[in-house]
């Protein structure tokens, strides 16, 4: 899908001068997290946002979320202002595993329904529904602990597509898998997302995984962060897994490490001068 | 919106002074519940002293050092049930760790002999070894021995096998072994068990005072309180709580320093 | 590590630890009976045969089988008590930040004093009868169940919390299917902590009123030299602390199966 001829009507997400700061100015504390941004999310398009721990991707995507009132700016999502979690238009899958261990996999699933107000009688279809998309049938009633970290955050996909909202925010959602398993989960959710066609913004640290699963990658610089490029990937959903092997992936991923490198650069040193290697 | 996060964060210097200003007025309204309650609101003084009339007690206890001979006696108390219990507790425990076997049978049935309340012994060592120091030094041991071999067992075999593989392919031999990295790695938890010992042996033994005894400070608490003196037995319960606090408050301090590599 | 010499104790060890736990309670048994039978003075020490032979003794004994009825009865008021007031302090102190940094300081200093010293005090006020040893059983057992629930209320993952506010739950959603089976494990490990410190609050009281109750038969078993019917009574409270202790344990492995 090409980008430049979309319409205002069109946007999903929009960021409206958004910047944020922790601590009080002037306290030791003060951190700058994010500079001022603003950014246009399509319907249907998936960004992935890249950039240095620390750089504040997972705090602009906190501020789209309504977790985190901005101290600068503010962001529409599907034409509403955001100053809340907003459960009707935006669901999010963690980096943490963010299963309640005391419920099985289907009690989390029905139990994120009814936080959401969705009525008793569709629990079970839109479960059962969710539960097959990402292929987790057999184990609807294991508890999040016997399952594996894989399986877990397919389970926590679920849970997210159960809540049918056009947005989905996704924070490291695979960060603390092996890359075996990231790399079976990318191939799925790729295959998932030319289905539902939602709006997706995915915060990652890996390259490869932004190339392959996003539409647009945003690149941002050190913290204090700003979105310093934003990259096209214009390849067709659902992606084979032989696009990783394909030239232009190769090329786009280059690109991005260029893009890149300086910026980890900047964040390694300053953390080592300060960390006393 | 950001007091979901607020658990999670340091507390501000502003949130720090307000909850120093509750813990103030909290101690406040309580001393002024007790002034008041006892000095205009006419509380039977038998029930409650008036707390001016505690503090001179107090003050004639430490300047008269009548306190002395109980205090030696309740310390000697729990300076030999503690020698008893640290010894036996670090034998045994030692011993047990050194075969998983060992630890699979007697650990359970340590722990499970523990699980009863050992105060259920002191009938029994009063009839034994009389009302005198004997039956409180027999309960303060047992009851201190408990949380020392268990934490001595669990401290040593909570050291990583990773080390015990380096040293012996260093080529240590078993007496290096145990001095060089099984005691220092099973260090920390042992220091965890001998404090929790010191704490229920010192409470032990002036519970055991206190129920059955002839002199010592929990003996002296309970004379006082059937001789119906209550001011005086006011200045001595705050007397023996400080010095129970100040000796928690040593022990802690050693075993911060002990740890401190930690 | 390795032991040469008693190599086939500790295999047989090894392959059958109940067994071995059996067998090592039977050899202190026979140890004790020997002891009894052959080296100690009977006025001082029965045997077990003795002891447990004649255990129809001590419930005969007029007043035993009243005062045990009563333990157990101080035992359960003081637990629920413990319970209730733990669970209302411990959530209202754990659940807000600055009620948990205001109030956690005072809590934990009280819990800090040997209340032994205060138990004539106790006596005083509530005279000898059951209530001094409620309240005592009370003060030990309230304090494990605050602490265990404000610290389980404490390391909820900050995670679960965000993902329900954003899933939309409510507060009483975030209450009702978040904190509260949170809760469930640390409000089980501190009831098993409070059986502990009530049983400790309630013996210790029954012991020292020595004119009344248990106390009462320590005290004249011990003076009348009767080993026989002392080591029976101590025997038969155990047995009673054990048992409640087991409740409470088997009630926690129970509603906690999902931490596995």
């Amino acid at each position: 899908m090409s980008m430049q001829n979309q319409t205002v009507d069109q946007v999903a997400v929009s960021i409206h001068g958004v910047a944020h700061h922790f601590g009080e100015s002037g306290d030791a504390k003060h951190v700058k997290a994010l500079q001022e941004t603003t950014m246009d999310i399509y319907r249907g398009e998936l960004l992935a946002l890249i950039g240095p721990s620390g750089c504040g991707k997972s705090t602009l995507l906190n501020v789209i979320g309504g977790l985190l009132n901005p101290a600068q700016g503010h962001v529409d999502v599907c034409g509403k202002r955001v100053d809340g979690p907003m459960p009707h238009e935006i669901a999010y899958v963690f980096q943490e595993n963010a299963l309640f261990p005391w419920n099985t996999i289907i009690e989390n699933i029905r139990l994120g329904m009814l936080f959401q107000g969705v009525a008793k009688s569709e629990h079970e279809d839109r479960a059962q529904q969710s539960l097959k998309a990402v292929g987790l049938m057999e184990f609807a009633n294991h508890y999040p602990g016997q399952l594996s970290g894989g399986m877990r955050q397919r389970a926590a996909l679920a849970r997210a597509l159960s809540l049918d909202t056009p947005v989905l925010l996704m924070d490291e959602p695979f960060g603390a898998l092996d890359e075996q398993t990231r790399m079976v989960l990318g191939e799925d959710l790729s295959v998932l997302l030319s289905r539902t066609r939602k709006t997706i913004i995915f915060v990652t640290h890996s390259l490869g995984e932004a190339v392959f699963l996003a539409d647009r990658v945003a690149v941002f610089s050190a913290r204090p962060g700003r979105i310093k490029q934003v990259i096209n990937v214009d390849e067709a959903h659902p992606r084979k897994p032989s696009f990783m092997t394909a030239e232009k992936f190769t090329r786009l991923r280059n690109e991005l490490y260029d893009l890149l490198h300086d910026e980890i650069r900047k964040t390694v040193d300053l953390g080592s001068r300060g960390g006393g290697f | 919106m950001s007091g979901f996060h607020g658990s999670i964060l340091p507390a501000t210097k502003r949130e720090k002074m307000a909850s120093r200003a509750v813990q103030l007025s909290f101690v406040v309204a309580l001393g002024g519940l007790w002034y008041f309650a006892t000095n205009h609101w006419g509380v039977n003084p038998l029930l409650l002293p008036k707390p001016q009339l505690v503090f001179v007690e107090l003050a004639d206890i430490l300047r008269s050092g009548e306190f002395w001979p109980d205090l030696v006696l309740t310390l000697s108390e729990l300076g030999a049930a503690f020698a008893i219990s640290l010894s036996l507790g670090l034998i045994i425990g030692f011993l047990v760790s050194l075969s998983p076997a060992l630890v699979k049978v007697f650990e359970p049935l340590i722990a499970a002999v523990y699980a009863v309340p050992i105060i259920l012994f002191l009938p029994l060592y009063v009839l034994f070894f009389g009302l005198g120091a004997p039956s409180k030094i027999a309960l303060g041991a047992t009851i201190s021995f408990f949380p020392i071999v268990l934490n001595t067992i669990a401290g040593f075999i909570s050291v990583e096998k990773v080390y015990v593989t380096a040293a012996r392919s260093m080529g240590a031999s078993p007496t290096m072994l145990v001095r060089y990295v099984l005691v220092p790695g099973a260090f920390p938890v042992i220091l965890t068990g001998l404090r929790m010992g010191f704490t229920v042996a010192l409470f032990s033994i002036i519970g055991s005072e206190t129920i059955a005894s002839l002199a010592g400070l929990g003996h002296r608490i309970v004379h006082l309180a059937e001789a119906m003196e209550m001011a005086r037995m006011f200045a001595y319960i705050v007397f023996v709580i400080g010095i129970a606090a100040t000796l928690n408050q040593l022990v802690s301090w050693l075993e911060k320093k002990g740890t401190s590599w930690r | 590590m390795a032991m040469t010499g008693p190599r086939p104790i500790l295999s047989f060890m090894q392959k059958h630890p109940r067994w071995s736990q059996l067998l090592t309670l039977g050899l202190f048994f026979l140890a004790w009976e020997i002891a009894a039978r052959f080296f100690v003075d009977k006025m001082f020490l029965s045997p077990p045969s003795r002891v447990y032979g004649e255990i129809g003794r001590v419930f005969g004994t007029k007043g035993v089988p009243d005062a045990l009825w009563l333990t157990l009865f101080e035992l359960s008021i003081a637990f629920a008590i413990s319970v209730v007031i733990g669970l209302v302090i411990g959530l209202s102190v754990g659940l807000g930040t600055f009620a948990r940094r205001s109030f956690m300081p005072i809590i934990l200093l009280l819990y800090g004093i040997p209340q032994i010293t205060i138990l004539p005090l106790f006596i005083l006020y509530f005279g000898i009868g059951a209530p001094s040893k409620i309240a005592f059983g009370v003060t030990h057992g309230m304090f494990p169940i605050i602490l265990t629930i404000v610290a389980g209320v404490q390391n909820l993952k900050p995670v679960l919390m965000t993902s329900a506010r954003s899933m939309g739950a409510s507060r009483w959603h975030i209450l009702r299917y978040v904190i509260f089976p949170h809760m469930i494990p640390s409000f089980f490990a501190g009831l098993r902590l409070g059986m502990t410190g009530v049983l400790l609050g309630v013996l210790l009281a029954e012991l020292y009123v020595s004119t009344a109750g248990i106390g009462h038969f320590t005290s004249m078993f011990t003076q009348s030299f009767d080993p026989t019917r002392l080591l029976g009574l101590i025997s038969v409270l155990a047995v009673m602390a054990i048992a409640l202790n087991e409740m409470v344990r088997r009630a926690e492995t129970h509603f906690s199966r999902w931490k596995s």
